[in-house]
């Protein structure tokens, strides 16, 4: 029954790494605009990006997934009238970007903030613009010291996708319990999903590792 | 030159400046010199705005810097700044270190900034170490480049904040010989240093300052062996 069932849990485990690329991706575009919002000086972007990050941290995943895909078209309806459902990949994605975006924007403030002030103060001493230091001596610096977390973002959100099974997306677990739902084996289907996030994480990991050491080496060659 | 007036500058409660007032002349070397505390960073951070000044008015080439209207990027590529830790970009190579700004701010091609940088490394003497990344120079080195990227920008004024303080006592040397070429190019200096020796041999003019303010200045010859405050002169025994 685990062979039999692996070729179906393949075309789920596809789904859940499109899912978290396109997600994770999402978040990072977010994320990199939140966390530089975060610390700047204007006290309207910054108070944004901090009831953003707040917001999202300090609520579940799955509440979020439910609001955006259950809760939203309802709001719509009582507002226009008119029933308007959301596409359930859309929502999934949409709230998993949403969410990793808070992740991501606070591991880019912490990247931001890892560069020495007087990195800063060197380029803007030398008549450098404020977007011109960030963009060709902070942003460099901060990728290099945000990959590892980066990394352990894609690897969490990969695991949280498996909320979406709630809503019906048919990533990697949805399809598991739809398996199950026909075959009544639920132990060596469950474990065949456990071990493909398994593989999936640590081929991830080890991915990080290689592009950490790619930009090691870079910093140094002559 | 520079023209300093009544600056003030606090951190929260703290009093760092109190009433600076002194004009600095083209093509002058005035070295600041004072105990640890006594403010002379700061006010040397105020020159180019890296410090905001909490009061006081500051003009440099009858340009305004504490006025929220200027543009104080333009002001800034006309003057220099060497720090105490380098603060050379790591990530950069010795030659992009300083050929960046002059593309990115004086819009220079790469290959006139190129050629401006090597001209700036043969005069300090590591033309050969263009393409190594900062990690694998010393610290004199280091700051060596340092100074060239921001000769780079041909600034009129060059701000010097204990440039020789973070370096090994034998690297002290190399780096002073960069610095003491440069009035010969007309460059308007401010040294903030412990370096005695490099304020006797070139500074025009010593400020000693303590508590904020300005307590004494004159010739480095008049400060050196004929100071009027005791504070000057407790300073001075403990230091020469």
């Amino acid at each position: 029954m685990f062979i039999k069932a692996l070729p179906y849990l393949f075309t789920g485990a596809v789904y859940t790494i499109w899912i978290t690329a396109i997600a994770v991706s999402l978040g990072v575009i977010i994320g990199v605009f939140m966390g530089m919002a975060r610390i700047s000086g204007n006290i309207i972007l910054r108070g944004f990006a901090r009831v953003y990050i707040d917001c999202i941290r300090g609520t579940p995943l799955l509440v979020q997934i439910l609001i955006i895909y259950i809760g939203l078209p309802n709001l719509l309806h009582i507002l226009t009238g008119n029933q308007m459902p959301i596409n359930v990949y859309v929502a999934g994605i949409a709230a998993c970007g949403l969410n990793s975006g808070a992740y991501v924007a606070e591991i880019v403030r912490a990247g931001i903030q890892s560069i020495a002030r007087g990195q800063t103060e060197a380029a803007r001493s030398l008549g450098m613009t404020q977007a011109q230091t960030m963009r060709y001596i902070i942003l460099p610096q901060a990728i290099k010291r945000v990959i590892p977390p980066l990394g352990n973002e894609f690897i969490a959100m990969l695991k949280d996708t498996s909320l979406l099974s709630v809503i019906g997306v048919e990533e990697l677990t949805r399809k598991g319990q739809l398996f199950i739902a026909v075959t009544y084996a639920p132990f060596p289907v469950y474990l065949g999903i456990l071990l493909i996030y398994l593989a999936m994480t640590l081929s991830i990991s080890q991915l990080v590792a290689y592009a950490e050491r790619r930009l090691a080496v870079s910093d140094r060659s002559n | 030159m520079i023209e300093v007036t009544d600056l003030y500058k606090s951190f929260g409660k703290l009093q760092v400046l109190r009433g600076i007032t002194t004009r600095i002349e083209e093509k002058e070397v005035v070295v600041v010199i004072g105990p640890s505390g006594s403010g002379k960073s700061t006010f040397l951070r105020c020159l180019n705005l890296l410090e905001v000044p909490t009061s006081g008015e500051i003009v440099i080439n009858n340009v305004s810097v504490t006025d929220p209207q200027t543009d104080i990027n333009k002001l800034r590529a006309e003057v220099g700044m060497v720090f105490q830790h380098f603060n050379l970009f790591p990530h950069k190579t010795v030659l992009e270190n300083i050929t960046l700004a002059p593309q990115k701010v004086r819009g220079l091609s790469r290959a006139e900034a190129e050629e401006r940088a090597y001209g700036l490394l043969e005069k300090i003497g590591l033309a050969e170490k263009a393409q190594v990344y900062p990690d694998s120079l010393s610290g004199g080195q280091q700051q060596r480049v340092a100074i060239a990227r921001a000769l780079a920008m041909q600034p009129r004024v060059m701000l010097f904040d204990e440039p020789t303080s973070a370096l090994d006592p034998e690297m002290v040397g190399e780096v002073l010989a960069v610095m003491k070429d440069l009035p010969k190019e007309g460059i308007t200096m401010v040294v903030v240093t412990h370096e005695m020796g490099f304020a006797r041999e070139v500074g025009d003019r010593v400020l000693f300052m303590d508590e904020g303010q300005i307590i004494e200045e004159g010739s480095p010859e008049n400060i050196f062996q004929n100071a009027q405050h005791d504070r000057t002169k407790t300073f001075l025994s403990k230091i020469l």
